[in-house]
């Protein structure tokens, strides 16, 4: 029975669904206002996301006829749902997350991909031409972007020996940041850029490049549903960079700062907001690259990077 | 590495170019053309600005008998200020005019 | 197989409402065609019913961003009609307002160019720059936009000799960031992959098609009104003609930058060497029955009007060729051969102003080699 209502307070509560959309929204609400700054203008209140998610869920539905299907109105729940049980795999107030599996690298990097598919799925569906360009775009990118990130979690797995995010975190507790660690560098660097491909920022912002394609493989949905969509991309904003946190920088860590101990949720939030920013810089001073540009990056520059860092690992005890 | 990175991260502790616009405001030039305003007292009933205004903006108002502009043709030139020999049209610096009323689009 | 890709009359990468029909195979582009008309506003027509006066407003409304170089050009024809010739001051003042409209125009181009490949960052800052010059012009002249400035027989506003000074430091801030600007166009790594070797005009094709303005400039085709035929105040003012060989966008764009410091210094020379005395010469509008042709560089290129004068104050017929539609014969040359993912970028190399430019409409005679796909099709094939 305790389980039950453990299993419910972490889903729906903490770390689930209420503390990660609040973060979330909140991080790309600091997003858009930093950058704001970065081009030289005031940018909306960071609680601007809020407001924004309040607006589209009040507003009405309009879904073209051509769009209504079953898979268009139920991709947006599958994607938060996916999304929101990565969240529970992360190691969020200790190296222990809320649910625990032997090989949950391999579930988070199944999941993380399911928003992905889900985003196509709506956007072949939603009988637009700019959905279904913004949904084969999408494809080349998840083709691009995911052999990368994937090869960047293998060096890490190689090093530590274990698929498990725990371990990775305890790991690092004894043995100190990988990113640290020369052999990983390149790793930390390659899994860097494809959570920018992954997140959608420039400069790999092509399957929703605005002066193109309008939005996209979202162009059709509107009112809750595109909330649901936002909503989920918040959060996966808040996800990938809280995994990244826990391959290549430490995971969450308690700190007794005079006397008083601060919970480790505090770190993994300071260290995910610097992320986040990390991410906010590199999108704001580059153009975005073309699709075949960005395939032909990732396959080769951030490949390379992954690769080598997986070699080193290998053959540098 | 970016060119524009170092701009870019200079710009976060500046103060921002924009402003709140509706809360902060920033007056407009001396010499602006914003709204024409007639000066009924002054205006001697010559007509003159009713030729001159290039989108026949000014008609003659039936109550008061003297020009009334409407706002919704109104470009904003200013000939009618320039060619009103009592200078009883002048151009100001009021811009926001958008309204529900009609009758408040009006110069009188 | 080719299909036909619709582009317009809504779409993104339009700021106007115009219709592209792209002739695709695959991703590749194999032809163009262009069906315009979708802004007409009948101008020519309205033009010929009203006195020459009013018609300055008229022409003024024809394009908002070169609003001044349309009355200048319009002015100077119904001058020449009329036979005076407009004070020294006047033709200063106008060049510094067509030079000061150029460069806005120009950083518009960039934030807009800037936002086509998704540089957000660039577009905003080459816009909050693009404030300054509309400040300038708001101080000048009384409107952000519309200058109103020019009437016929000289100018309606003088600079204030208290305007100088702010005039010159603002122009020290715009060259400053301008120089920044074509340091980065030139050298930033993304935007190099976006812009080089992209819609590339060769130099054959821009004389053959006649590409005017920028355009032309970027392909190495040495062509500027303002040093060809000088006009106003241009014959004494030193400026360099700007061109570039390459003839892909990042060369358009380039041109473009570059000209803005040429109007800098222009503007400069103006304020300095601008004589004294009277901004006008009063007009009767009686013209005698007449014509002419006047032409102008305008920020997008030659920008030309023609007016029949019939002996009353409105004019018979008034015929105006903008820029933009002097450089929709080269589009083909630009576009074929390559993808459909360049089309929003290609397309704002030419800095398309198709306010301006809709004042006739072309019918499309080709008969049916192709097959068009109707939208309903589009979207079943899904791509
Ligand atoms: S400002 Fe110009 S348009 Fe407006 S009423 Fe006066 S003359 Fe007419
Ligand atoms: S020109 Fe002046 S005086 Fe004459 S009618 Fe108009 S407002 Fe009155």
């Amino acid at each position: 029975m305790m389980e039950v209502v453990d299993f419910v307070i972490n889903s729906l509560v903490f770390p689930g669904l209420l503390f990660v959309s609040l973060v979330g929204l909140l991080y790309v609400g600091i997003d858009r206002k930093v950058t704001g700054h970065m081009q030289h203008r005031i940018g909306p209140p960071i609680w601007q996301e809020y407001l924004d998610m309040g607006k589209l869920l009040s507003k009405e539905d309009i879904t073209p006829s051509a769009a209504q299907s079953f898979v268009f109105n139920i991709v947006p729940l599958v994607s938060l749902g996916a999304i929101v049980a990565v969240m529970l795999f992360l190691p969020v107030t200790s190296a222990q997350p809320a649910l625990i599996s032997v090989a949950d690298l391999i579930v988070i990097i199944y999941l993380l991909n399911i928003p992905a598919i889900c985003v196509m799925l709506g956007g072949y569906s939603s009988g637009s031409p700019f959905g279904a360009s913004g949904a084969g775009r999408y494809v080349v990118q998840l083709l691009s972007y995911e052999f990368v990130f994937i090869l960047a979690i293998i060096a890490v797995v190689a090093r530590v020996g274990s698929l498990s995010l725990g371990t990775v975190v305890v790991y690092q507790a004894q043995q100190g940041w990988l990113v640290l660690d020369w052999r990983l560098l390149p790793a930390a660097i390659a899994a860097l850029i494809a959570a920018q491909g992954k997140l959608l920022r420039v400069p790999f912002d092509i399957p929703e490049a605005e002066s193109e394609i309008v939005h996209g493989a979202l162009t059709e949905y509107s009112g809750p549903k595109l909330a649901i969509w936002r909503l989920a991309y918040d959060i996966e904003t808040i996800v990938v960079a809280g995994l990244l946190v826990a391959l290549f920088f430490g995971g969450p860590t308690t700190y007794v700062i005079g006397g008083t101990q601060i919970p480790g949720v505090v770190d993994f939030l300071i260290k995910t907001l610097a992320i986040v920013l990390l991410t906010t810089t590199l999108r704001n001073i580059m153009a975005r690259l073309r699709i075949d540009q960005a395939l032909k990056f990732y396959w080769s520059f951030a490949a390379l990077l992954a690769i080598i860092s997986l070699v080193l690992v290998l053959a540098v005890p | 590495m970016p060119r524009i990175l170092p701009q870019v991260l200079k710009n976060v502790l500046r103060k921002p170019v924009t402003v709140k616009y509706p809360y902060v405001r920033v007056e407009p030039p001396e010499g602006y053309r914003g709204r024409p305003v007639i000066d009924k007292e002054k205006c001697i009933r010559c007509w003159l600005c009713i030729r001159a205004c290039p989108d026949r903006a000014i008609s003659v108002s039936k109550e008061t008998k003297k020009p009334s502009i409407w706002l919704g043709r109104c470009t904003f030139c200013g000939e009618c200020a320039e060619v009103c020999p009592t200078r009883a049209i002048a151009m100001t610096k009021e811009f926001e005019l958008a309204t529900y009323d009609i009758q408040q689009a009006k110069s009188e | 197989m080719t299909f036909v890709l619709p582009i317009g009359p809504q779409h993104p990468a339009l700021k106007e409402p115009e219709f592209f029909r792209f002739e695709v195979k695959g991703e590749e582009i194999v032809d163009v065609d262009i069906h315009l008309g979708y802004a007409h506003r009948g101008i020519e027509e309205a033009l010929s019913r009203r006195n020459y006066k009013h018609n300055i407003y008229l022409s003024e409304r024809i394009c908002g961003i070169c609003n001044v170089v349309h009355t200048t050009t319009y002015c100077q024809a119904v001058e020449q009609l009329a036979g005076v010739e407009p004070p020294e001051r006047a033709k200063y003042i106008r060049a510094i307002i067509m030079e000061l409209e150029r460069i806005h125009s120009h950083l518009l181009w960039l934030g807009i160019a800037a936002f086509q490949i998704g540089f957000n960052t660039l577009f905003m800052l080459a816009w909050r720059d693009r404030e300054y010059v509309m400040d300038l012009r708001e101080m000048i002249s009384g409107s952000r936009v519309h200058s109103a400035t020019n009437t016929i027989g000289g100018v309606r506003r003088d600079v204030k000799t208290e305007h100088v000074p702010t005039i010159l430091r603002g122009l020290e801030k715009l060259e400053r960031s301008t120089k920044y600007y074509i340091n980065l166009f030139g050298s930033d790594r993304t935007i190099l992959a976006r812009c080089t070797n992209l819609g590339v005009l060769s130099k054959k094709d821009a004389i053959k098609f006649c590409a005017v303005g920028p355009l032309a400039r970027a392909s190495d085709v040495k062509t500027d009104i303002r040093a060809d035929d000088p006009y106003g105040a241009y014959d004494a003012l030193s400026f360099n003609v700007v061109i570039e060989r390459e003839g892909d966008v990042l060369a358009k764009g380039m041109v473009r930058l570059r000209e803005i410091l040429e109007s800098i210094r222009i503007v400069r020379q103006a304020l300095k060497e601008m004589p004294g005395g009277p901004i006008r010469t009063r007009v009767g509008l009686q013209m005698p029955p007449n014509e002419t042709v006047e032409r102008t560089e305008a920020p997008r290129g030659e920008l030309l009007y023609y007016i029949r004068s019939n002996g009353t104050d409105t004019p018979e017929r008034v015929r105006v060729r903008t820029p933009t539609y002097g450089n929709f014969a080269s589009m083909k040359s630009m576009f074929v051969g390559g993808t459909v993912a360049e089309i929003p970028i290609v397309m704002w190399g030419i800095d398309p102003c198709f306010g301006c430019n809709d004042r006739v409409t072309l019918v499309d005679s080709r008969t049916g080699k192709t097959r068009i796909v109707s939208f309903d099709e589009l979207r079943r094939r899904r791509k």
